[in-house]
């Protein structure tokens, strides 16, 4: 622990005594422990013995024993401690081995100087945490998305007369085997992309420690088969955990550990403690309320699709709705499992005639609303999107136009709060037009396009369903641009 | 530049202050008396502001109680042992059995500042705190914050 670099500023009211005490104080206290340690004192005098900003760079930790406002630019990004110049006088060396343990870098946001916090104060904490999150998922949503996307188009398997006739790769053929292979890295990046994201916004509350807890954590809670439901609780359950882990971490690095074990501390004691705790808490306690959610929402709709089998547009707006909220979470993938096995069960007991088309139909209308809504909404008020936000719309109307709705969740972890109800909107929109018309939908993709690469059977060839899904588009659009700010 | 700012009779150990504002009208009545300040009143109500800003109790028994007056005539240190201890808001709670008292005037030149800055560092030394602490003449006192000053500005 020699050789560490400390340097500081003492100033009091006065500038005659206490600025002096407690430079010599710390001064001591650091050349006792063998640091190298400079004071620059501000006083009555005038600045003395001034920190070069060589030195300033140099050092390990800036302690500023001050009780007056000085000049902080100095220490941008400098890792700094301030306390009052009595704390350095009563306790120097308490106050170096704190500096050394715990000062924050200076200047980000959030920090505190002379009482005056730095950047954003308002929307700070929990937007700041999730944007955070965000800027390390997107990579991955994109490239492991559009490889997906990729995939998606060649998985289409067609008859002679060209019509659909089975959603699958070909492994036969060598381009088969590698569509599936592709197919399957895609997938993987969109299994990796939440516990990713769940990582980083914890990091972002509680630093390193709680990185492990949270990515374990929102892989758990985002895999069907530990939680015992029938599908993952996506990103809304993954920005749950990255909470929880996050405000947990930063307790238990409160707690005053005995000397002989804070170097474990950060590797190994928060590490596991959050990680043991996140897990139980995913798998006893979020598990059945996603199974429970899962099979209420079902139940609901099979009673829907019951009562009100004669107002298609009923259905497809709920079912629509319930795509448009979670993207991928388990109220999207109820509509989507309920789709399906509507459309199965009808089929095997009424064959194709008597098959109930109806809730299928709303899903795949309404399944590229969101990652569509998101990109025209980029086209059309370009002032309300980021240069990256524009990199990440693009991309998702690459997924979007195959069907993967994914490409949403960076929005719509960014600012649930106006991009939820504007997906949920367009999808209901997209899922209630497509089945109020009378649109069957038997196969292919999701997506405007479907109507090209797929089978859908509609009032008039093509427009019907293109008209069904782009009116979901760009009312999504449409909300996402009044209600969006401006970005400066 | 030492000898007008401290002599041996600016050390007194007749204070009978039993209380952190007696012993601030002590000095600043002392400070008078010695020709250091004009007018003892301005020069206690000084002190009394700057111990509002924060304590100068400082440890073992030891305050520093300074401020900056345009009251003051020319820029000292005194001395101070009380007979009593005087409870003083000090770092470690202990009551104060010496003051280091500085006068500053306005507008004071460097010198006379780099002599109080160098009292103020000397006061962290536990080996000078305690000999003075521990002696009761006067003459020792006076040769042990020469000898310090003396040794610092060199």
């Amino acid at each position: 622990m020699t050789n560490k670099k400390i340097v500081g500023v003492t100033a009091c009211s006065a500038g005659i005594a206490h600025t002096y005490m407690a430079a010599e104080s710390l001064e001591k206290a650091g050349e006792e422990k063998g640091y190298d340690i400079k004071i620059e004192t501000q006083g009555s005098i005038g600045v003395e013995n001034a920190l070069t900003q060589e030195e300033i760079e140099q050092a390990d930790v800036v302690i500023l024993a001050v009780e007056i406002n000085i000049d902080m630019s100095r220490f941008f990004g400098k890792r700094v401690l301030r306390v009052r110049a009595s704390e350095a006088m009563k306790n120097a060396q308490g106050v170096i081995e704190t500096a050394l343990e715990k000062a924050e870098p200076y200047g980000e946001k959030g920090t505190k100087a002379g009482g005056v916090k730095m950047g954003k104060t308002e929307e700070g904490g929990f937007f700041q945490h999730i944007m955070a999150g965000i800027s390390y998922m997107i990579p991955m949503v994109i490239a492991s998305g559009l490889i997906l996307a990729i995939a998606n188009v060649a998985a289409f398997q067609r008859d002679a007369a060209g019509r659909i006739v089975n959603w699958g790769f070909d492994d036969s053929t060598i381009f088969g085997e590698l569509m599936s292979n592709l197919f399957s890295v895609g997938q993987v990046g969109f299994t990796l992309m939440i516990p990713l994201f769940a990582g980083f916004v914890a990091n972002s509350i509680a630093g390193k420690p709680a990185i492990a807890a949270a990515m374990i954590g929102a892989y758990i809670a985002n895999d069907a088969e530990m939680l015992g439901a029938d599908a993952g609780g996506g990103f809304l359950a993954a920005i749950l955990v990255a909470f929880l882990v996050g405000y947990l971490v930063r307790l238990l690095k409160k707690i005053p550990y005995p000397k002989l074990i804070q170097p474990i501390v950060p590797i190994m004691l928060i590490p596991l403690v959050s990680t043991l705790f996140i897990s139980i808490i995913v798998i006893y306690v979020l598990g059945n309320p996603i199974a429970g959610l899962m099979s209420s929402l079902y139940e609901g709709l099979t009673v829907l699709s019951e009562n009100y089998a004669a107002a298609p547009v009923i259905i497809g707006v709920v079912i629509g709705a319930m795509v448009g909220f979670d993207l991928g979470g388990p109220v999207n993938k109820t509509a989507l499992i309920f789709g399906t096995a509507v459309f199965t069960d009808t089929v095997t007991k009424y064959g194709i005639e008597g098959a109930n088309f109806v809730p299928q139909t709303a899903t795949q209308a309404a399944i590229s609303v969101a990652p569509l809504g998101i990109w025209l909404a980029s086209i059309i008020f370009k002032k309300k999107f980021s240069a990256t936000e524009k990199v990440s719309a693009n991309s998702a109307f690459g997924m979007g136009i195959v069907g993967v709705t994914e490409g949403a969740i960076p929005f719509a972890a960014q600012d649930p709060v106006r991009m939820i109800p504007a997906f949920v909107a367009g999808s209901a929109v997209a899922g209630g037009l497509a089945t109020g018309l009378g649109t069957k939908f038997y196969g292919g993709i999701g997506s405007p396009l479907g109507t090209f690469i797929g089978y859908i059977e509609q009032p008039i060839p093509f427009v019907t369903w293109i008209f069904s899904v782009m009116t979901g588009v760009l009312v999504t659009a449409l909300i996402i641009g009044f209600t969006k700010k401006r970005v400066d | 530049m030492m000898d007008n700012m401290f002599s041996l009779d600016n050390i007194t150990f007749n204070s009978d202050a039993t209380t952190k504002d007696e012993a601030l009208k002590f000095i600043g009545h002392f400070a008078q008396e010695r020709e250091i300040v004009k007018s003892e009143k301005a020069f206690y109500k000084g002190l009394k502001k700057r111990e509002k800003e924060v304590t100068t109790g400082f440890k073992d028994g030891i305050a520093i109680p300074h401020c900056k007056n345009k009251t003051v005539l020319n820029p000292s240190v005194m001395v101070v042992k009380f007979t009593n201890p005087i409870e003083w808001e000090s770092m470690d709670g202990k009551p104060v059995k010496l003051a280091f008292s500085l006068a500053i005037p306005e507008g004071e030149n460097q010198q006379h500042l780099k002599v109080l800055s160098t009292i103020s560092r000397a006061l962290i030394d536990d080996a000078f705190t305690s000999a003075i602490l521990n002696t009761n003449d006067k003459e020792e006192i006076y040769n042990l914050i020469k000898e310090k000053i003396v040794m610092e500005d060199n």
